[in-house]
């Protein structure tokens, strides 16, 4: 079933189905009538300009917002209104378009609060403290470790994050999502606010992530340069409906989003 | 050394312990306001609660037993000669962790992003609601802790202070009671294992987080409510010892509730959310207070020991208002 | 000892079994510090020659090493030793293309390389290589689609090793046998900031005996640690990480990354340490920093107990007598201060320090000797196997670079260049025997290309490069770069440029440092609005003089160089900018193109004008060019008659 792109990778299955998503806020609209899945191993770009319904539709997938109508399906199975928690508990992790990591707390131990769904000892293993939980700490933090060897994070590694300059708390952030070995890993927008060089990093950690580790990857970005070279599906919105889906070619040459979206840049 | 100087240490000593008890205190506070960001007014009437409670257990006492017997015009009081003292503690804890529940359950749940001032109503309310429960549970008649914790002065701390006294001074030595001592050595191990538990393990951590940033605690899938039954929990086991502390000392009475307005001055003084702060600000203002009273309360006219804690942190909100250890107030614009 | 070995593979024997479970490399991976003995690092160096030998490495075949400080990249120079082969560790910022001339000039048929990284630029050239067979690459990551037979996975190389050994169980030992002291032992490429690089053949004579000289010299032991974290490629890295370490059996330590080289040197606390200047320098810039952000109470410590170290440090390190009430300040220092400023900079356990390369400012070579931190300076050549000249114990001077090395013998030759000949002295540059003429004479005098001369102490002072150094009218020596670097010493001189050739007397241009003198300014109320402006300033044209007057007089009491006082000074209106092309990308002053666009101002120094304009093209930020016209004052300098030294 699985078909490999032209690098070698393997696209799967549907991974994550959105079925008329309608979500409105009052009597305002945020998302009207949207549709899209994302396969297994892709990396499944959302685009929009400002107030699009991006952040909105992502935030439907990650369980902060709940639409009025229409379906989450998440592994072949119907998804019942869930807490943000639980949402990562089944399996999907996320970043924010301005940072949420624990600002006082180091990178390492943000990074092991994202292997928390994976940690099973319970409190009173914990009280004890030797055995059990001790031996779960140190596999956790081997895999930890090994994150903080992807990133090149090593010499952060027990800075407070708050210290951080910007584009290190990005990719601690990343780290973090990483750690919590998802099966989908939501990014919104990663490359915000970032110089260039930073943005060539960002990028190629998410190629690497998802070549190495085979995670599927959706995102949302404003840059539709980054995301035409990154991505091999894009979903475009503008105000809240769906414009066009396709890969970056197909929606480049989309007249509907000439007009809306790159006409405004050109 | 001369006696003077030997008494102003024993006052300081003194104040040290005290301190200890204030901190104890201030530790509950801190750890909620933390986690959850709720200044929770009832922490004092939770320490009340449990000396309630752990006496109760201990003495075989019938909860309820004034309801019953006005119902149904019986006189039961007891059951039996009550538990042993180590099981009555464990029971007590038992009763803090389902109260911890039952508070998240059946008020925190409906509170999620209201403002702090409501959340803070909200613990008054339930402070007072604890209070009239907690004397229909067990009565309202004073009540005797005693679980086995030595008390009455260190003969031994006297005589070996009494030799550093210059010869023929006649300094009679330091009078430390082992009940302070033990309170002192009690509250240090509590803090020693919170700090433990929350630096080394994944649910000491999860706290942290939650403490941190809520968000983005939900996106690694912390359940914030497993996480403030948890902290509420805590903090019922920290008023529980507290209230074992203070009750053991000047008995098991309503006034015990009152040690949350002396936890106040320590919060101010150490900073709402820092556990190094609230034990450093109740030191402070336990040696701050003896040493107050001794030198300078008698030209006052004494009892200055009621409001020099307050007084201090008056002083301190003046000039440092986030505290020693709090963190920096930035106002953005 | 009786029998010294000859070759590293015989050392490396030798210290299996002497050292057998002492620690010989350590390096910090995924956050923890990971180890191997003699005896460990051992097995794994001959399970790599072993697959070096099975994949057809023979003798005289090149290794190339491209990366930075790894164990195993170290253990691939010992490996390609052991078979009689030749290592070339190369620059691993070097971009494809330089990579390319060294891989090429060399002939190298197998490369080590760390990471991804290094092998993308190996394949990149590999075309262009043509005797370029095996590729071997150390961390996998991110190469599971990379698809070439010539690529082997490190341990895959070993594990082969493993296999090839059980047939040829002597094969190794008996190439280790055939190795002798005069074979060649290692190619190490000159940086080449001029012109291309050049190999420099060294044999293991050479490095040995450099090695074992320059340990006894400074009594290292087997107990030393060491943080390799300099280049491989360079010559100090492959004598400080490698061939006194395997003479002295001490233990290396690999950062775990580029950017947490602080982190670990504070961990590691190497009790030897090697460093050029600029590291000092920072550190140094680094803590007075953080001092001036520290609390009023902190401060008031640090600056104290520094004035107590600055008086009695120095001469405490140098063994000299204290008296009793400044040794316990010292010790009292010692506790507050200097032992946890020693701790936060790694340097808790140092034993010896080296710096070399460029001149050390004396302030910062005396903070560190005054909190007990035996640095010291040497002066060295890729071509001497390092040591030329070093400061024994004892006997430390800021000015000059310490006395011939044990077995060197050094002389000034009659143009005032030094040359040296001696033990350490390299074979030859490979495939370039011309510029082996043009550097070493039949009897083995290598010419440094360093104009300098012997003080009284019988220490080697360098002056300048002996292309620079010109000659007053008088025919007198004169050296820019050494007054310019006095100069520069000061904080509020960034940058200057010193005239006098052919000419009467000396002059110069100076550049100020805006940071440090607009810090000033703010700090005395001295209003300004732009650079000019406060180059400008009469005050700070006195703070200028003042400078100078002090660079003269220390220059009065130079016999060689005593001429070179300074007589007439102007500051800069705009600051000199590689954009320009005033510097070079490194900073260097080009005099050439200076002369020409300054002539006017050059001219009005020898004229005695007080005042002289000047219109100068700029090139700003944004790469627009524009013109900037100043009125600049000229200004005397006191100068000082020489000193006569006392009979």
């Amino acid at each position: 079933m699985a078909e490999p792109t032209q690098d070698g990778r393997k696209i799967g299955g549907t991974l994550l189905e959105v079925k008329n998503i309608t979500l409105s806020f009052g009597g305002v609209k945020a998302l009207t009538d949207i549709s899209f899945d994302i396969k297994e191993g892709e990396i499944r770009a959302i685009i929009g300009p400002n107030g699009a319904g991006k952040s909105s539709m992502l935030n439907v997938i990650s369980g902060f917002y709940h639409p009025q109508q229409g379906e989450v399906w998440f592994r072949g199975q119907k998804r019942a209104s869930m807490r943000p928690y639980e949402v990562a508990r089944q399996g999907i992790a996320r970043t924010f378009q301005n940072i949420a990591l624990f600002k006082g707390m180091s990178t390492l131990d943000n990074l092991m609060t994202g292997r928390i769904t994976h940690m099973h000892k319970n409190l009173f293993w914990q009280a004890i403290w030797k055995g059990p939980a001790e031996r779960e700490e140190i596999a956790h933090r081997e895999r930890v470790e090994h994150i903080i060897d992807f990133l090149g994070i090593q010499a952060i590694r027990k800075t407070p994050v708050g210290r951080l300059p910007y584009g290190l708390q990005k990719r601690v952030e990343l780290g973090r999502a990483l750690a919590a070995e998802a099966k989908l890993l939501l990014l919104d927008e990663p490359m915000a606010g970032m110089n260039l060089e930073e943005k060539e990093d960002m990028c190629r950690f998410i190629l690497d992530v998802n070549d190495e580790f085979g995670t599927t990857i959706a995102l949302i970005e404003h840059d539709m340069g980054v995301v035409m070279d990154l991505s091999d599906r894009v979903v475009v919105l503008d105000y809240g409906k769906k414009l066009a889906d396709g890969t970056p070619n197909e929606v480049r040459n989309d007249p509907a989003v000439i007009e809306a979206y790159l006409g405004v840049g050109h | 050394m001369s006696p003077e100087l030997l008494n102003v240490l024993e006052v300081m000593l003194n104040g040290l312990l005290a301190g200890v008890m204030y901190s104890l205190v201030a530790l509950g506070f801190v750890l909620i306001y933390k986690a959850s960001g709720i200044f929770n007014y009832a922490q004092g009437v939770m320490a009340l609660f449990a000396a309630l409670t752990l006496v109760g257990f201990q003495t075989g006492q019938i909860p309820f037993a004034h309801v019953i017997n006005t119902m149904f015009g019986t006189h039961v009081e007891t059951w039996g000669p009550g538990v042993p003292t180590f099981l009555a503690i464990i029971l007590t804890i038992g009763v803090m962790v389902l109260f911890a529940y039952l508070v998240e359950r059946v008020v925190l749940k409906h509170m999620v992003n209201q403002a702090p001032i409501i959340l803070f109503m909200t613990t008054i309310g339930l402070a007072y609601f604890m209070e009239g429960f907690g004397d229909l549970m067990w009565g309202a008649d004073i009540k005797t802790m005693d679980v086995g914790l030595p008390s009455g002065a260190s003969t031994w701390f006297e005589t070996t202070t009494a030799s550093w006294a210059a010869e023929g001074s006649n300094y009679p030595g330091m009078y430390v009671d082992m009940l302070d001592v033990s309170a002192a050595g009690i509250a240090i191990l509590l803090v020693v294992v919170l700090t433990l538990f929350s630096q080394y393990t994944k649910t000491g951590r999860a706290l942290r987080a939650v403490a941190d940033d809520h968000q983005a605690a939900l996106t690694v899938g912390i359940s914030l409510r497993t996480i403030w039954v948890i902290v509420w929990s805590i903090a019922g086991c920290v008023a529980l010892v507290a209230g074992i502390m203070w009750g053991a000392k000047s008995g098991v009475q309503f006034s015990l509730s009152l040690i949350a307005l002396k936890a106040l001055p320590v919060l101010i003084l150490g900073g709402f959310t820092s556990i190094p702060g609230a034990i450093v600000g109740g030191l402070i203002i336990g040696v701050g207070e003896k040493l107050f009273e001794y030198s300078i309360g008698g030209m006052l006219g004494g009892a200055t020991e009621n409001w020099f804690a307050y007084g201090l942190a008056l002083f301190f909100l003046m000039f440092r208002p986030q505290g020693l250890f709090g963190e920096r107030i930035i106002e953005r614009v | 000892m009786d029998h010294q070995s000859d070759t590293f593979p015989k050392l490396l024997n030798d210290n299996a079994q002497r050292f057998a479970s002492r620690v010989a490399m350590r390096e910090k991976d995924y956050g923890i510090w990971q180890s191997w003995t003699w005896a460990q690092m051992r097995e794994e160096i001959v399970a790599l020659a072993n697959g070096l030998a099975a994949l057809g490495f023979q003798r005289g075949d090149k290794l190339a090493i491209v990366g930075s400080n790894r164990p195993r990249l170290y253990w691939g120079i010992c490996a390609a030793q052991c078979l009689g082969g030749i290592p070339v560790p190369v620059y691993q910022d070097s971009v494809a293309d330089e990579m390319q001339y060294v891989l090429e000039h060399a002939e190298a048929k197998f490369v080590i390389a760390e990471d991804q990284e290094q092998v993308d630029k190996m394949l990149e050239i590999q075309e262009r290589c043509p005797n370029m067979h095996h590729i071997i690459y150390d961390d996998p990551r991110g190469m599971r689609s990379y698809r070439h037979d010539h690529l082997h996975d490190f341990t895959e190389v070993q594990a082969l090793g493993r296999e090839f050994v059980k047939e040829h169980p002597e094969y190794v030992n008996q190439e280790i046998a055939k190795g002798q002291g005069s074979d060649i032992s290692i190619f190490l490429y000159t940086s080449g900031t001029t012109g291309k690089p050049k190999g420099v053949v060294m044999t293991y004579d050479n490095i040995i005996m450099t090695a074992r000289n320059s340990a006894n010299f400074d009594k290292l032991t087997q107990y030393e640690e060491v943080l390799s974290y300099l280049p491989m490629a360079w010559v100090g890295d492959h004598i400080f990480s490698y061939g006194q370490a395997y003479v002295a059996g001490f233990c290396i330590n690999c950062p775990e990354s580029e950017s947490t080289i602080s982190t670990d040197l504070r961990e590691i606390g190497p009790t030897y340490y090697f460093a050029p200047p600029r590291v000092f320098e920072n550190i140094l810039t680094t803590v007075t920093i953080r001092m001036h952000d520290a609390g009023k109470l902190k401060q008031r410590m640090y600056n104290y107990f520094m004035d107590v170290a600055r008086k009695t440090g120095v001469k405490i390190l140098n063994g000299e007598s204290v008296g009793f009430s400044d040794k316990l300040l010292y010790s009292l220092g010692n506790v507050l201060v200097y032992a946890p400023l020693k701790n936060t900079m790694g340097f808790s356990r140092i034993r010896l320090a080296y710096t070399a390369g460029e001149a050390i400012g004396p302030e910062i070579f005396d903070f560190f000797r005054s909190l007990g931190i035996n640095i010291k300076q040497l002066y060295g050549q890729t071509e001497a196997a390092v040591f030329i000249t070093m400061q024994p114990d004892g006997q430390i001077f800021a000015d000059t670079v310490g006395v011939p090395a044990p077995g060197v013998d050094v002389k000034i030759a009659e143009n005032g260049e030094v040359i040296y000949r001696g033990p350490g002295v390299f074979h030859s540059y490979y495939k370039n025997e011309q510029s082996t003429r043009e550097t070493k004479n039949t009897e083995g005098w290598v010419f440094t290309g360093d104009a300098g001369y012997f003080a009284e102490n019988g220490h080697l002072k360098i002056i300048d490069r002996i292309k620079d150094v010109g000659r007053f009218n008088d025919g007198s020596m004169f050296a820019p770069k050494y007054i310019e670097n006095k100069l520069k010493f000061f904080p509020h001189i960034k940058e200057a440029v010193a005239f006098g050739h052919e000419r009467d007397y000396c002059t110069a241009f100076i550049n100020i440092d805006l940071e440090a003198v607009g810090n000033w300014a703010e700090r005395n109320n001295v209003p300004y609005a732009s650079y000019q402006e406060l180059a400008g300033n009469p005050q700070v044209y006195q703070m200028m003089l003042k400078s100078i007057e002090e660079v003269n007089r220390s220059l009065a009491s130079d016999k060689l160089l005593s001429n070179s006082q300074i007589h007439r000074f102007l500051i800069l209106h705009k600051e000199l900018d590689p954009d320009d092309g005033e510097l070079t990308r490194t900073r260097k002053v080009r005099r050439r193109i200076i002369a020409e666009k300054y002539g006017v101002l050059i001219d009005a120094l020898y004229n005695g004008s007080k005042q002289c304009f000047i219109r100068t093209e700029v090139t700003f930020e944004d790469g627009r060019k524009g013109a900037i016209e100043a009125n600049l004052h000229l200004m005397d300098v006191p100068t000082f008659t020489p000193v006569k030294e006392a009979a």
